[in-house]
């Protein structure tokens, strides 16, 4: 019982450090205000997946989702210059962004910080599709909305040591 | 301050433009900017030009920040050069090593112009001082 309560603590601790971190990535490279909000309606057919993985002391994934719209919009606030469609330069700066997340996210918790390396971002795109992890030790979905737009980040965790 | 060169060094193309922007918004005068993608290209670029400031990510493919360090050591390439590391692994132990392996100076991504600044501009301070010299 006392594990289980210790469990949720740690999730609950790890789901709030995910919010700071986005929120800090937004705000200082993006000058943007990012809310986390309790449901993230992704209606646009084509999707972007950033992934970055996590190696060490914490195995697993964390997963930047959005639509195309989402991503352009991410991408030009972060370079500062008008993207006309899902291209190189828009799937670099979100697997950039999911990189910093994950990143500030990992500095947040002592353990993790210097006993957990990231591997370089992963993008993804297309219609419909799924990504596939083993059965996680526990996985942390949450949503954010800036400028009245939505995105996902999940955080997989595969084994925890 | 007189005009700099500056290589950065990423395997990101988005955030070697983050850099370069953070670089002129923090007032910097750059007369040059190189890029690379990595520590491999890195190399290869300082065999062909001169630079005043060095700007590297950590993580890349083919060779890291970290062996950049070494190799520039190694070969004495831009023995003099101020070498920035920007990052987003930010902990104590990888700021140590960074330091043990020669960098000047540590950035963590996501980061400011104005922590740049404050970062790179004392370094630039001590290259002022050696070109009067």
């Amino acid at each position: 019982m006392a594990s289980a309560s210790r469990d949720i603590d740690r999730v609950s601790a790890y789901s709030q450090s995910l919010d700071e971190a986005v929120e800090e990535v937004f705000s200082l490279m993006m000058g943007l205000h990012c809310i986390p909000v309790s449901e993230c309606p992704i209606e646009e057919r084509e999707t972007i997946s950033a992934v970055i993985g996590l190696a060490g002391a914490m195995s697993g994934t964390c997963v930047l989702r959005s639509g195309e719209q989402v991503a352009l919009c991410m991408a030009e606030n972060l370079i500062g210059i008008e993207m006309p469609g899902l291209s190189d330069t828009v799937k670099d700066a979100v697997g950039e962004i999911c990189n910093m997340v994950t990143g500030a996210w990992k500095s947040k918790q002592l353990p993790l910080a210097s006993g957990c390396m990231l591997s370089t971002p992963t993008v993804v795109t297309g219609t419909h599709y799924h990504l596939h992890t083993q059965k996680p030790e526990f996985r942390i979905e949450r949503y954010y909305r800036f400028d009245a737009r939505s995105f996902g980040v999940a955080l997989v965790c595969e084994s925890m040591q | 301050m007189s005009d700099i060169s500056a290589l950065i060094v990423d395997d990101s193309s988005v955030m070697r433009k983050i850099v370069e922007r953070a670089l002129r918004q923090a007032g910097l005068s750059l007369s040059e900017v190189f890029e690379a993608a990595n520590g491999v290209e890195a190399l290869e670029v300082l065999r062909r030009k001169r630079v005043d400031l060095i700007l590297s990510d950590i993580n890349m493919p083919n060779m890291d920040g970290f062996e950049l360090l070494h190799q520039l050591r190694e070969q004495n390439l831009a023995p003099n050069v101020p070498v920035v590391l920007i990052t987003t692994e930010s902990s104590e132990d990888h700021v140590r090593n960074a330091i043990a392996a020669g960098a000047q100076g540590y950035i963590r991504k996501p980061f400011t112009a104005e922590q740049v600044k404050d970062r790179v501009l004392p370094l630039l301070g001590a290259i002022e001082v050696e070109r009067r010299e």
